[in-house]
């Protein structure tokens, strides 16, 4: 159930560690004992998750601003108060209770990606796990948080990926396009690559593809027609790339969300000035944009584009 | 033949022994039965002997004179001798055959007999080299068009000028040409009395003779007629200057001698090659000279002198005017303006000046030249020649620069001289074209310039001062038009060149030589910039005593004659020089629209002689220049050659620009203005740039002075007087000047200067013809060239110049806006300081000084607003070069409305021309410095909804799950930034309730 953050060593394991230390996760000097316990420790499900975490490792104040999280209270709802709802996004959810937060339906019970929190849900019999979803480390948590209309992911879309890195956020989508989607998660450097590999082996519907997303002929092969481009490549041609790669996978009508980060196309120019000439640039590759959102405060001189590709007359009204 | 019916003559038997003895046996057999002769006695005179007599005897005194004392000593013996000398090398013989040419035409009579002999040397010239065949074909063309028309002659000159080496040569057939119209009665009366045979030779000859003999004639009332005619015929044989000083030899025997003699030196001194050849042409020289004593012989040797100098120098020398391109030319065409406008003294030092200048380029030279040449040409001369040498070390320091600017100057000199010349006279075309030639050789041509530009000065100033800043304007005056520097410099030029006027027209020289002493005194004193009036005041008195004594005691022959020249020219000049003009003007016309401006300038010429003749002396000049530039333009790349090599000589890389600048700018102008002398086009240009280039020079002195100077006006003036004395005096004084200023405000300038020179140069002419409407010829001119600078600057600002500008701006960073017209003139002077093309830039400057003037008070004296603005401009100068870089701007914006105009006009020209090719890459470089920019925000259309990408701009910020972010991060940068944002990343974050609400911006879809 909620293995606490005890899982975060999993998590770390897959070669997000870099993650955590750099996050500072090297303060739980405990936590080293407690990894020695993870082969089945950390996941002992106990009913209290979180208080699992104590369970061989007996840290004294444990996690730091984790522990607030998940444990030093009991988590979000401590099991009792916690209260989940669904989002206006098919497949993402909102935990309510003293601190809300975005979460989504972990396809590996009991498994953290990258030391994310997660929340038990007991419904009667059944315990749901739900997998935090910090908008601080994922564009597209924050363009959720933000207010998008729409990111046209959802349970059983096939989604491609582009700039998968680790796959913190690859994971979350898997776990909204649920076991009938797919997820093809290009990522072009092999050492985020290698952890995004360690995602996709524990989630079955995850395509890592280690390629240049500039050259989607290199797995083609390995792409079907997709319903959904994610793009968060922050490369100045970012456009093109996506617009090569829907013009390889992208159905006629199907979407396009694009996470832009100013200053890898024009560190000089104005993110306005930026966005704007990217959005015309989408409309020249059969893109057409239709909305925009800032990903601010979550991220600073981000936007992100939400359109469609080959709008099928139908559909435009 | 003709004897059966002609009655029986006594001759008969002289021809039929003639013929025997010459073995035409047939011809003797058939003459023998047509005439029924008898054998005649062995004892009696033969037929060359008569021929001798007839030759010597006073009643062929008017067609023989010159060519009789050719004759005498030449005769066949003479002619032997040239054709021995012809043998002796093809160097040479070319320049051998070029003498026997002159000879022959001299000796016509004489040549009859030779006549074959002379056939075949004109053969041999036109085999010898083309540019010697060029310079006979020039003479030739040159000689008809001249009857035919004034601008005939400068387009001839500028064909002439077409032949490289020639160009001399062919400006001093041109010159000839000018005056073979008048001489060519009498000259075509006498050679064809000599021989009908000669033809084209005997034309040549003939034409040579004729303005000899006309100007023999004239001499008396015009030295400088004569001495051009004489130079004409000298010009054809090869060297511009040697006819110049054969001419004023011819005027003036005694002084001639020495002259010779002291051309020997000068030459030896000069080019260092030329000095053997000297040797062998002081032989024959001497022989010629002496035989003939007069003109012819003055010619001959000089030719002799000049061909051989030109000749076994190499290509170079061989014709002083394509050699003098790069440095003998130089020297020749300082010498020969010099000599145009002072006499065949002033040509002998400046061609040691020349030569010095030569040196200049490499600057050791120069000096033991100068030294030569110096003692040669005594005061005048020496006083040129020193104050060349002196600039030319001081220019040293900015030899690159210095050398430019006197190839510029040089050109501009021998433009303006040339313009003069030609205004004036033959004998002053002579001058102009070989000052032309040299100009473009050369800065020399610069103190030449400056020489013509003081005497058009002086004549202009004598007539009235605003006159002498309209002459200025031409040269010298440009530079004081510029008025900037100019105002200072033009009003202390002015004054000093009044003086010298007063002294003496001759002021040419005087105020070449006063040009010169100023910038030695300029260097030296520059040092005492601040001294400048002093300064100038001892210019002026130096060059009015160096005049006085050479060209007033009029024993000085070249000097004198020059300045008689110069005097009778100021006048006539004027007079000369407007009607010129209205030639040049069609000539002009083919140039560019200089021709145009010239008649717009006479008219406004009208106001003051020196006007017009500033006027008259630009478009001559650039008529002038044609011819000297067509000469090497003629050739072919000779003009650029000559250019360039002068440039490399000058080590001058901006000079080369400048001088490239202008040619290129000179030849776009050119062939817009006529297509058929193209050649004579880009020599105009050149002659423009050069002119420019001196008047520039004077105006960079001034600008440069006035830079020095922002904060003392008054004194700035004063430095400006010096400075402009200095930069006339010399180009190279003024690159050194320049250099100096440049270097004291900043080295940039000279890079920068010698481009918007060139640009300016270039401009200017095509100003000059916008301009020359309204105001006088002067204001024309300077306008005109103003107007190239401004263009340029505008321009160039605006690319090229902004550089130039840059550099400008830096040193007189502080005003940008007292006065456009200053500014535009300070950075024209800056610019023309900055490079070589100083004196193009200075001329240009001083132009668009005059523009400014022109501005401020429109069209009135030159030389009294020119001499008012100054001040002003002097003041605004200052602060205009600190904003030189702007200044262009506001030039264009604010003084330059009329600035504008011109510019526009010329500026396209200069643009296409050169200089804008050069000013753009910088302006590109500048451009290129601009950070790369995949957006450009300004062409990018943002979406009012949009404009906002932060969060509190977002709909729904307020009470939002991430507004405890926001605040936290909003004002962190940096380290800090990415802790805070790491912290967040730690979920420790507690955001409060998570709102669903849409908060997107959606796109209008359709």
């Amino acid at each position: 159930m909620r293995p606490g953050f005890s899982p975060r060593g999993g998590g770390r394991g897959s070669g997000r560690g870099g993650f955590g230390d750099r996050g500072g996760r090297g303060g739980f000097g405990g936590r080293g004992g407690f990894r020695g316990g993870r082969g089945g420790g950390f996941r002992s499900p106990e009913g209290g998750g979180f208080r699992g975490r104590g369970g061989g490792r007996g840290a004294p104040r444990g996690r730091g601003g984790r522990g607030g999280f998940g444990g030093g209270r009991g988590g979000f709802g401590a099991g009792k108060k916690v209260l989940v709802e669904p989002h206006r996004h098919e497949g993402v959810f909102i935990s309510r209770g003293k601190e809300d937060a975005l979460v989504t339906k972990n396809m590996v019970v009991g498994e953290s990606v990258y030391g994310e929190k997660r929340i038990s849900v007991e419904e009667g019999e059944t315990k749901i796990e739900y997998r935090a979803w910090n908008p601080f480390r994922s564009k597209l948590a924050a363009a959720i948080l933000g207010g998008v209309d729409q990111i046209h992911i959802k349970p059983g879309a096939k989604v491609m990926y582009l700039g998968a890195a680790s796959g913190t956020t690859v994971s979350h989508v898997s776990d909204i396009v649920g076991p009938e989607g797919l997820v093809y998660a290009v990522e072009f450097s092999h050492r985020s690559g290698r952890d995004l590999l360690n995602v996709a082996k524990k989630r079955t519907n995850i395509i890592p593809i280690i390629e240049d997303a500039r050259h989607p002929h290199k797995y083609r092969m390995l792409v079907g027609m997709v319903d959904v481009i994610f793009a968060d490549v922050a490369q100045p041609d970012q456009t093109r790339i996506v617009a090569l790669n829907a013009h390889n996978f992208l159905k006629n009508g199907g979407h396009f969300v694009i996470s832009i980060k100013a200053n890898c196309i024009d560190s000089t120019a104005a993110p306005e000035a930026v966005f704007a000439s990217e959005v015309k640039k989408m409309s020249s590759e059969n893109m057409k944009p239709q909305e925009q959102l800032t990903l601010e405060p979550y991220e600073r001189d981000h936007a992100v584009v939400v359109g469609i590709y080959r709008p099928p007359p139908k559909l435009k009204k | 033949m003709a004897a059966q019916n002609s009655t029986p003559s006594d001759l008969y038997k002289c021809v039929y022994t003639f013929l025997l003895e010459n073995k035409f046996t047939k011809a003797a057999q058939q003459f023998m039965k047509q005439t029924k002769v008898t054998p005649q006695d062995p004892n009696e005179e033969s037929l060359q002997s008569i021929y001798n007599f007839w030759v010597k005897s006073p009643e062929a005194k008017k067609r023989k004179v010159p060519p009789s004392k050719a004759e005498a000593t030449n005769g066949p013996s003479a002619k032997k001798a040239k054709t021995s000398a012809e043998s002796s090398s093809s160097e040479e013989s070319s320049s051998e055959d070029e003498e026997d040419a002159a000879k022959p035409t001299k000796a016509a009579l004489a040549a009859a007999k030779v006549v074959p002999a002379k056939a075949t040397a004109a053969a041999a010239k036109a085999a010898s080299s083309s540019s010697e065949d060029s310079s006979d074909s020039e003479e030739e063309k040159a000689p008809a068009k001249a009857p035919a028309k004034p601008p005939a002659a400068p387009a001839a000159r500028k064909k002439d000028s077409s032949s490289s080496s020639e160009e001399s040569d062919s400006e001093d057939e041109a010159p000839a040409k000018a005056l073979a119209q008048k001489p060519k009665a009498a000259a075509t009366a006498a050679p064809k009395a000599a021989v009908p045979a000669k033809g084209a030779a005997q034309k040549k000859e003939s034409s040579s003779e004729d303005s000899s003999s006309d100007s023999e004639e004239e001499e008396p009332a015009k030295a400088p007629v004569k001495p051009a005619p004489v130079k004409p015929a000298q010009v054809k044989p090869a060297a511009a200057p040697a006819a110049k000083s054969s001419s004023e030899d011819s005027s003036s025997e005694e002084e001639a001698p020495p002259s010779k003699k002291s051309k020997p030196g000068a030459y030896s001194a000069v080019p260092p090659p030329a000095s053997v050849q000297k040797s062998p042409a002081a032989p024959a020289a001497s022989k010629a000279k002496k035989t003939e004593s007069s003109d012819s012989s003055d010619d001959s040797s000089d030719e002799e002198e000049e061909k051989k100098a030109a000749a076994k120098p190499a290509p170079v020398k061989t014709t002083a005017a394509k050699p003098a391109a790069p440095k003998p030319a130089a020297k020749k065409q300082e010498s020969s303006s010099d000599s145009s406008d002072s006499s065949s003294d002033e040509e002998e030092a400046k061609k040691p000046a020349a030569k010095v200048t030569p040196a200049k380029a490499a600057p050791l030279k120069p000096a033991p030249a100068k030294a030569t040449p110096a003692k040669e040409e005594d005061s005048d001369s020496s006083s040129s020649e020193d104050e060349e040498e002196v600039k030319k070390p001081a220019v040293k320091v900015t030899p690159a620069k210095a050398p430019p600017a006197k190839a510029t100057t040089a050109k501009e000199d021998s433009s303006e001289e040339d313009s003069s010349s030609d205004e004036e006279e033959a004998a002053k075309k002579p001058a102009a074209k070989p000052a032309a030639k040299p100009a473009p050789a050369k800065t020399t041509p610069a103190k030449k310039d400056e020489s013509s530009s003081s005497d058009s000065d002086s004549s202009s100033e004598d007539e009235a001062p605003a006159k002498p800043a309209t002459k200025t304007a031409a040269t010298p005056t440009p530079s004081k038009p510029p008025a900037k520097k100019a105002e200072s410099s033009s009003d202390s030029e002015d004054s000093s060149e009044e003086e010298e006027p007063v002294k003496a027209k001759p002021a040419a020289k005087p105020a070449t030589p006063a040009s010169k002493p100023a910038t030695p005194t300029a260097k030296p004193a520059a040092a005492a910039e601040s001294s400048s009036d002093s300064d100038s005041s001892s210019e002026e008195e130096e060059p009015a005593k160096a005049k006085p004594t050479a060209a007033k005691p009029a024993s000085k022959a070249a000097t004198p004659v020059a300045k008689p020249a110069a005097a009778a020219e100021s006048s006539s000049d004027s007079s000369s020089e407007e009607e010129e003009p209205a030639k040049a003007k069609p000539t002009a016309a083919k140039p560019a629209s200089k021709p145009a401006t010239p008649v717009a300038k006479p008219a406004a010429a009208a106001e003051s002689s020196s006007d017009s003749d500033s006027s008259s002396d630009e478009d001559e000049p650039v008529k002038a220049n044609p011819a000297a530039t067509p000469k090497p333009a003629t050739p072919a790349a000779k003009p650029a050659a000559a250019k360039p090599a002068a440039k490399p000589a000058a080590a001058a890389e901006s000079s080369s620009d400048s001088s490239e600048d202008e040619e290129e700018a000179a030849k776009p102008k050119p062939t817009a203005a006529k297509p058929a002398t193209p050649a004579s086009k880009p020599a105009t240009p050149a002659g423009k740039p050069a002119a420019a280039a001196e008047s520039s020079s004077d105006d960079s002195s001034d600008s440069e002075d006035e830079a020095a100077k922002p904060a003392v006006k008054k004194q700035a003036p004063a430095a400006a007087a010096k400075k402009p004395a200095l930069a006339v005096t010399k180009a190279a004084a003024e690159s050194s000047d320049d250099s100096s200023s440049e270097e004291e405000e900043e080295p940039k300038k000279a890079a920068p200067a010698p481009k918007p020179a060139a640009t300016k140069a270039a401009a200017a002419p095509t100003k000059k013809a916008e301009e020359s409407s309204s105001d006088s010829s002067d204001s024309s001119d300077s306008e005109t060239e103003t107007k190239s600078t401004p263009a340029k600057p505008a321009v160039t600002n605006g690319k090229a110049a902004t550089p130039k500008a840059s550099t400008p701006a830096a040193k007189a960073p502080a005003k940008p806006a007292e006065s456009s017209s200053s500014d535009s003139s300070s950075e024209e002077e800056e610019e023309a300081s900055k490079s070589t093309v100083k004196p193009a830039t200075p001329a240009a400057s001083a132009k668009t000084t005059p523009a400014a003037k022109a501005k401020e008070s429109s069209s009135s004296s030159d030389s009294s607003s020119d001499e008012e603005d100054a001040p002003t401009k002097a003041a605004t100068a200052p602060t205009t070069p600190l904003t030189n870089g702007n200044g262009k701007r506001k030039r264009d914006e604010e003084s330059s409305e009329s600035e504008d105009e011109e510019t526009e006009e010329k500026t396209p020209k200069n643009k296409k021309v050169t200089t804008t090719p050069q000013t753009f890459p910088k302006a590109n470089k500048k451009s290129s410095n601009v950070p790369f920019r995949r957006i450009r925000e300004e062409e990018v259309a943002v979406d009012p909804r949009l404009a906002d990408n932060s969060f509190d701009a977002k709909y729904g910020a307020t009470g939002d799950w991430g507004e405890k972010a926001n605040d936290a991060l909003r004002f962190t940068k940096g380290k800090s930034f990415r802790h805070e944002k790491t912290k967040k990343k730690r979920g420790s974050y507690r955001g409060g309730a998570i709102s669903t609400s849409v908060n997107s911006i959606k796109f209008d879809s359709d």
